[in-house]
């Protein structure tokens, strides 16, 4: 499997090698780098017109490469789920971008699940004065998972706001590298942008990854990250059990806790049973 | 008159495009204690900025003196080289800039003349002992970590230490328990003599108590709407500012 | 200091006239440019190597001649290795009295203000100048203590086995290209011992500096705390300006030994035309301590990154760090630490400023090993941006394969708030003054950590920095 994978998705500014968190390589051919190739499977362009609201969702539930484009018009809206639910032994690949014009805001939520072995990558250009990108986004490592997320966003114009929340649990032998960078270019001038992650790690055996970058080419910004790993607390893991849960259910509660901030933005309802139902297997099974 | 510190005349003033103070005129004299009432959002704090020259505010009208001499384009510095000084509403937090190194700065770049660093340590500490403030605090970086109560008990501190002719006090007692209120306001009073002045934006009129008030001041929609004694005082707490609405 | 200080002009960016001081080219010998392994054995047979050494240096420079140059951090291109004269060996000879140091090179030191701390008593001041140590004294009580303290080349005669069970262990040839470079070339530096249980009561300082057109500087330090022991080192770097770009590829390999503690503490303000490709690496076992001050404000290029390996239960790491990228400088700084042992600890706190066009980036590799169970990791970095046409960037990667641990990670970036500006001019403070009380307050928590002297120098640095763009 190692033969013939190009670069997927790439870190926008490399560092040392040995940490291997500068690229995620998937096998040649799925999707390029930075190319016009429409992958199999789902390919999605849209665009929010101007002053429009606009609510969509994509999941993901069998194994295909997805690539999705969406242009948000001044004043308007975004409302975007994403959620990858694909069975534990199939690979995963996709790609997100979104372009967020003056005025107008994307509100994008984000659950990576499934799959032996994901690869995404995430852009949003808030390109126009004013531009609000909020990103939140859950992943699960269970078994042999390997989850490799980038996630960039981009602040180019004036006033603009960003905020990138991501929350994790990693169970087994997962592993998992998030790349998370809030760009600010030359000229977003007053602009702020927050990001974290909060990793819970279940058990040893497991290996987390995480690299928050912050990028400025502009003074006036405001611009906060902050990533905090470590396991369960134990305090609280024991006032579970000592109301008679076992141990996985103690833990299915305190992930489900950590996720929930996110998952009350899936607006349907249907949906987020079914994710919340999804979790609870892969954190019982095991596998 | 001689002893006029302030003196504001037609004073508009505002932020971008927003006009706040719409023609306001005021006078303070040496020895005198003024109070300025009005509701949120009336302009008090704007007046304050302004008359310390916050870069964000824009005059765009009438002028501002102090002791005889415009003051209006005068950077904030030299104001408070002049004798102005501003207990702010939220006082800033400053990390790395212990207490004691701002007040010798601040009181050597006013009196200009060179702060020997034990004797200003010695006076430092017993006016600290007069707010009953924890001496350590001095070494302590500028209102980081400092409770409400204690950051304005560190901009008593200051009038006290840096004795400007004119306090701009700006809900100093704002947030406070009975106690810290009790504490500040006889710091004001300690600072207070015949040859300074203060003007006071309080709701709270427990801070007026130990002090003799001279005028007061009602400001709405960005004009002064009533003017009198201390009287005035009692009154606005009994029947509020709707009735003086239609004057704004 | 004072008088020193005061002399300084600001010229174009910074005046660095009294730091830029250039003698005449008086070196007796420069080897041939480009690195061949006649250079090499020229170099090692002039300083009289042991058989050993020289081994050591040809194997690094195979390493070296197969190393690539990093794909990552900032332009090296302007190195043209071919160009530089690796070694120079100044008109001096060993010495250990002050008195016979040549007038010339000690008139430099003299408005670097090296003898005044000697003056001042401050242990041992061991002084490079080029590539060879000049002048090198160390006071009676630390050699009664049986401390040594001395010159590279004198440790390599003199202690052949210490020198050889330790040297270019923890930073090998293989690490990456210049610390093969250094392994084939190194000259000069200094070697700190201090036995079981001394503990070193006043810092110990080594002030070098770079001279000749050309020439890199490769200057090998080598210091062992053994068990129960405590040393303060400090090295400080000034450097000449020239306009042939300069290297400077050292290498600082540190043992801590078990309850042992040690600080090194570095402020750097080499000359803008300088590629500092600095290595600095520590070894710490079980319940010791290595603490990092570092100071960043000189040098075109810098890649500077301490790494504090944790191999022993409960070891230690503290750094402190702030960096300076001014006109034309890429400061490309950070911090590693790798904890490998159950319960060991890290905190990194870092603060980097820019202005005027520099560039400013907080890199940093943070890994804690299946083993680490209980260890800890605290990083906080916060940036000041001086104006908009500067860059700063953070880029921090954790590496945690271990569940039972807590990893924290902060980092701000901002500009000075006109509130706060506001706050302090309404008490009296000038503006230019406001502006450099707060970068200096933002400084703080490195200054603190260092003895009073060094903490001085650094805020002169600073407001020499700072006359630039706030004028």
């Amino acid at each position: 499997m190692e033969k013939e994978k190009t670069l997927y998705s790439a870190i926008p500014m490399r560092t040392w090698r040995w940490l291997g968190v500068n690229g995620a390589y998937v096998p040649a051919g799925v999707v390029p780098a930075d190319g016009n190739d429409v992958p199999a499977g789902a390919d999605r362009q849209w665009s929010v017109a101007q002053g429009a609201v606009r609510t969509e969702t994509v999941v993901y539930r069998t194994e295909q490469a997805g690539r999705v484009t969406i242009d948000v018009a001044p004043g308007a809206k975004l409302h975007y789920t994403q959620v990858q639910l694909l069975p534990a032994d199939k690979g995963h690949v996709d790609s997100l971008e979104i372009n967020v014009a003056e005025g107008a805001e994307a509100r994008v939520t984000i659950a990576e699940l499934g799959a032996a072995e994901t690869v995404s990558k995430v852009t949003i250009n808030l390109a126009g004065d004013g531009a609000v990108g909020d990103l939140a986004a859950i992943y699960l490592g269970n078994g042999s998972r390997k989850v490799d997320l980038n996630y960039v966003i981009r602040q180019a114009g004036r006033r603009t706001k960003a905020d990138m929340q991501v929350r994790g649990a990693l169970k087994d032998c997962s592993e998992k590298i998030f790349r998370g960078t809030l760009d600010f270019l030359r000229g977003s001038k007053g602009s702020v942008g927050r990001e974290r992650e909060e990793v819970v790690l279940l058990n040893e055996g497991v290996r987390n990854r995480s690299v928050p970058l912050m990028l400025s080419g502009e003074d006036d910004v405001d611009g906060h990250h902050a990533v905090s790993v470590g396991k369960m607390d134990q305090e609280k893991l024991f006032y579970i059990t000592s109301r008679g849960l076992d141990l996985s259910e103690a833990q299915r509660l305190v992930v489900e806790a950590s996720f929930n901030p996110v998952l009350e933005r899936v607006e349907d309802t249907a949906l987020r049973a079914e994710i919340e139902q999804y979790i609870e297997e892969r954190i019982s099974d095991g596998k | 008159m001689a002893d006029t510190l302030l003196e504001i005349k037609g004073l508009h003033a505002g932020v971008a495009d927003k006009e706040i103070l719409k023609g306001l005129d005021l006078t303070v004299r040496k020895g005198e204690v003024h109070v300025i009432l009005g509701p949120n959002g009336s302009g008090k704090s704007t007046l304050m900025n302004v008359i310390m020259g916050h870069p964000k505010y824009t005059v765009s009208g009438g002028s501002i003196a102090f002791e005889g001499g415009d003051i209006t384009a005068l950077p904030t510095f030299e104001r408070a080289r002049k004798g102005l000084f501003l207990s702010f509403q939220t006082p800033e937090e400053i990390p790395g800039i212990t207490v004691e190194n701002m007040l010798r700065t601040a009181r050597q770049a006013i009196t200009g003349k060179r702060e020997r660093i034990f004797a200003f340590r010695k006076e430092l500490k017993a006016t600290m002992e007069e707010l009953q403030m924890d001496p350590s605090y001095a070494e302590r970086y500028l209102n980081v970590g400092f409770s409400g109560g204690e950051k304005k008990r560190n901009e008593i501190l200051q009038l006290l230490m840096l004795k400007p002719k004119l306090a701009l006090l700006d809900e100093t007692d704002s947030g406070l328990d009975v106690d810290a209120v009790q504490i500040v306001s006889n710091g004001v009073r300690t600072f207070h003599n015949e040859d300074n002045a203060c003007l006071i934006i309080t709701h709270n009129t427990r801070i007026l108590d130990k002090l003799k008030v001279d005028k007061v001041h009602v400001l709405l929609g960005g004009r002064i709407v009533e003017e009198g004694g201390p009287e005035l005082v009692g009154v606005i707490n009994r029947e509020g500012f709707t009735h003086l609405q239609q004057k704004a | 200091m004072e008088d020193v200080t005061r002399k300084k002009t600001y010229v174009e960016d910074i005046e660095r006239s009294l730091y830029d001081i250039r003698n005449e080219d008086r070196s007796l010998y420069k080897s041939a440019k480009g690195l061949t392994e006649a250079v090499v054995r020229d170099i090692s047979q002039r300083k009289g190597d042991p058989d050993w050494m020289l081994q050591k240096r040809l194997e690094s420079l195979k390493i070296y001649n197969e190393l690539s140059m990093p794909s990552w951090g900032p332009d090296l291109s302007p190195l043209r290795m071919d160009d530089i004269v690796t070694y120079v060996r100044p008109d001096a000879k060993m010495t250990g009295n002050w008195k016979e140091v040549p007038a010339e090179i000690k008139d430099t030191f003299d408005r670097l203000g090296i003898p005044e701390a000697e003056k001042t008593s401050l242990a041992g001041v061991g002084a490079q100048y080029d590539s060879e140590v000049v002048y090198h004294s160390v006071q009676k009580e630390l050699a009664d203590q049986g401390v040594i303290y001395t010159d590279f080349e004198t440790a390599v005669r003199e202690y052949p086995d210490l020198v050889k069970e330790y040297f270019m262990t923890l930073i090998p040839p293989t690490a990456h290209k210049f610390a093969a470079l250094h392994g084939a070339v190194w000259s000069g530096g200094s070697f700190v011992y201090v036995p079981e249980g001394v503990h070193v009561d006043i810092p110990l300082q080594s002030y070098f500096r770079l001279n000749a057109a050309g020439a890199g500087q490769f200057e090998h330090t080598l210091i062992i705390c053994e068990k129960g022991s405590s040393l303060h080192f400090i090295e400080g770097c000034s450097a000449p300006k020239y306009n042939v770009t300069n290297l400077h590829a050292g290498a600082v390999e540190l043992f801590v030994k078990e309850g042992a503690r040690l600080r090194y503490s570095t402020i750097e303000n080499w000359s803008r035309n300088m590629m500092n490709l600095n290595t600095k690496r520590a070894l710490v076992d079980k319940d010791g301590v290595i603490e990092w001050v570092s100071g960043s404000f000189g040098s075109h290029v810098s890649c500077l990154y301490p790494t504090s390996v944790l191999r022993g239960e409960n070891a230690k790491c503290e750094f402190t760090g702030v960096t300076f990228a001014s006109k034309g400088q890429d400061l490309d700084t950070g911090a590693s630490a790798l904890l490998l042992a159950p319960h060991t600890s890290a905190n990194i706190n870092t603060r980097t400023i820019s202005k005027a066009g520099g560039k400013a980036t907080y890199r940093s590799a943070v890994k804690v090993a299946p083993a680490a169970k209980g260890a800890k990791c605290l990083v906080n970095c916060e940036s000041l941006m001086l104006d908009d046409r500067s860059r700063s960037d953070t880029l921090p990667v954790m590496d945690i394969q271990a569940a039972d641990v807590e990893v924290g990670h902060e980092a701000k970036i901002g500009r000075i708030s006109d509130e706060a500006i506001f706050y302090l001019t309404s008490r009296g403070i000038d503006e230019k003054e406001a502006q450099a009380m707060i970068v200096r307050g933002f400084v703080e928590p490195i200054s603190k950590a260092l003895p009073v002297e060094y903490a001085v120098e650094m805020n002169n640095l600073i407001n020499l920095e700072l006359e630039g763009t706030m004028g």
